[in-house]
């Protein structure tokens, strides 16, 4: 990795990290509510929640369409850096800052998972598959916004994305070898837990990669 | 290797409603080019072409002997863009920036960057999204001109800044052609600008270059001739008339190969010969290929 990509990482660590640390605060905050009790619980997960899938929108909304808007992508081409290398640094760097939020919340919510009496160690399992979902999530949404060239085709991939998580709670809560093992007194770490873990890593890499191999050959990037 | 700084040949790039066609020109060390034409004529494309942020669909271009847009990393060490549509990123103040180009290029003048501060007034500390206009514009001009690139490439780089500003700027050009080694291509449809800093200039109209020489060559060649014939005579045919405007007696014609030879073909009837200004030359030059077009 030459050095104008890795500065360019550090300049999206740079330029978000009030958000980054906005979202930190609030994956923490959210979980302590979740600790509140039954009403905190359904407050402070879904605030939980939010608060990911919210930090993956602006950080992809933000970090490229806006850069693109506002013709700041004009300044940063204009450093001696290839088509390639500000994809792969954009990339990371934004992963990275998503990456932050997401760990320390997820590690929040373990946290209180296995902390708290009242609630069940068994919903760990699924805590996981829910977490790394939406990190495939954000992957899809940091992808597709690199695909897009306008912001009618980026609010569609986000609306699609904010119902898939919705789908996911539909589809992988009910699944045997998930459901059953929810309320468990301690986590079932099953052949099904590995399964839909293994698929959201595979859609997590691929999204990751595509545009490294795709965006970063388009002809006219401006 | 060329020892060209930009080299364009038979270039085309086509859009749904518009294609740059057969575009061929070259930049040599020390020279400026104002790169000249009316909105939409295709300068930004020409020039985003040379940075490499777009690829042409045929024809080749070589910038600081690097093929675009394989090779714009390495040529873009060397090489300073500026447009004025460039905007710094809004969540950062121009100080960051400056670092952020201070810890890329090796050639950054610490001491060249805090005089162009002082000159363009600007404050280190300022956020880039409360900038004004003149400003972002002056903040880029900073970030690009204190690494010393060889060559410059600025897209109407003047475009919306008040006279006092534009001076300032266009004084910073000048200064850079002191070292002869440096060269700028520099685009507008402010041809005041582009007649202060160019020696060469080319004109480029709805994606065809039309004319490409030394300003001083234009200066020289282009004429505006008045006339008074004697009633009832007529113009004798005469060679290069680009326009020819007549009123009963009185004809204005105006001519790119004006020579002492052109005014004796006229005789007594010249009442007056006018040196044309570089924006009268475009304008009857971008007519001209118009016309030749048959658009």
């Amino acid at each position: 990795m030459n050095i104008v990509t890795r500065k360019l990482i550090a300049k999206e660590l740079h330029v978000n990290r009030l958000l980054v640390g906005i979202g930190v605060a609030a994956g923490v905050g959210s979980t302590l509510v979740a600790a509140l009790g039954s009403t905190g619980f359904n407050i402070g997960s879904l605030t939980w929640l939010s608060t990911i899938i919210g930090m993956g929108v602006i950080l992809s909304l933000y970090g490229i369409m806006n850069e693109r808007k506002e013709h700041a992508l004009e300044f940063i081409m204009s450093l001696p850096l290839s088509i390639a290398d500000y994809v792969r640094a954009k990339i990371i760097g934004l992963a990275l800052c998503f990456f932050i939020t997401w760990s320390v919340s997820v590690a929040a919510a373990l946290v209180m998972v296995f902390a708290k009496d009242s609630v069940p160690d068994g919903i760990a399992p699924y805590l996981v598959l829910i977490s790394v979902f939406m990190l495939a999530n954000f992957g899809v949404v940091l992808c597709g916004t690199m695909f897009a060239r306008n912001e009618g085709t980026t609010t569609l991939i986000i609306i699609v994305t904010n119902m898939g998580v919705t789908l996911f709670m539909f589809i992988v809560a009910p699944m045997p070898g998930i459901r059953e093992h929810m309320w468990a007194a301690a986590p079932v770490w099953n052949s099904a837990f590995w399964t839909v873990l293994a698929c959201e890593l595979a859609v997590l890499v691929i999204t990751l990669t595509l545009p490294l191999v795709t965006v970063a050959r388009r002809r006219d990037f401006m | 290797m060329t020892d060209k700084h930009i080299e364009m040949h038979g270039v085309r790039k086509s859009y749904r409603f518009f294609t740059l066609d057969d575009l061929s020109l070259s930049l040599s060390p020390g020279e400026v080019m104002g790169f000249v034409g009316p909105n939409g004529a295709g300068k930004s494309t020409t020039l985003r072409l040379a940075m490499g942020l777009i690829s042409p669909d045929a024809g080749e271009i070589r910038v600081l002997g690097q093929p675009m847009p394989a090779a714009q990393a390495a040529a873009k060490r060397d090489v300073g863009y500026v447009s004025a549509e460039m905007h710094l990123l809004p969540n950062a103040t121009l100080g960051w920036h400056m670092d952020l180009v201070k810890s890329i290029y090796a050639s950054w003048d610490a001491d060249y960057a805090a005089r162009l501060v002082k000159r363009f007034n600007l404050r280190p500390e300022q956020n880039a999204r409360s900038l004004s206009l003149g400003e972002r514009i002056k903040a880029v001009l900073l970030l690009t001109l204190a690494r010393r690139p060889r060559l410059l490439i600025l897209d109407e780089p003047t475009t919306g800044l008040d006279p006092v500003a534009r001076h300032e700027v266009i004084n910073e050009f000048m200064d850079v052609l002191q070292d002869d080694s440096r060269s700028i291509l520099f685009s507008s449809h402010n041809t005041v600008d582009v007649e202060r800093i160019s020696d060469r200039i080319t004109f480029i109209d709805r994606g065809r270059l039309v004319e490409s020489s030394n300003k001083e060559d234009f200066l020289d060649r282009w004429r505006r001739v008045q006339l008074q014939l004697p009633a009832g005579a007529a113009l004798p045919a005469l060679p290069n008339i680009v326009s020819r405007n007549q009123d009963g007696q009185f004809v204005t014609l105006v001519t790119d190969r004006f020579s002492d030879g052109f005014a004796a073909l006229l005789g007594p009837h010249v009442r007056e010969v006018q040196r044309m200004t570089l924006e009268e030359i475009f304008v009857a030059n971008v007519m001209r290929h118009r016309e030749v077009r048959g658009s």
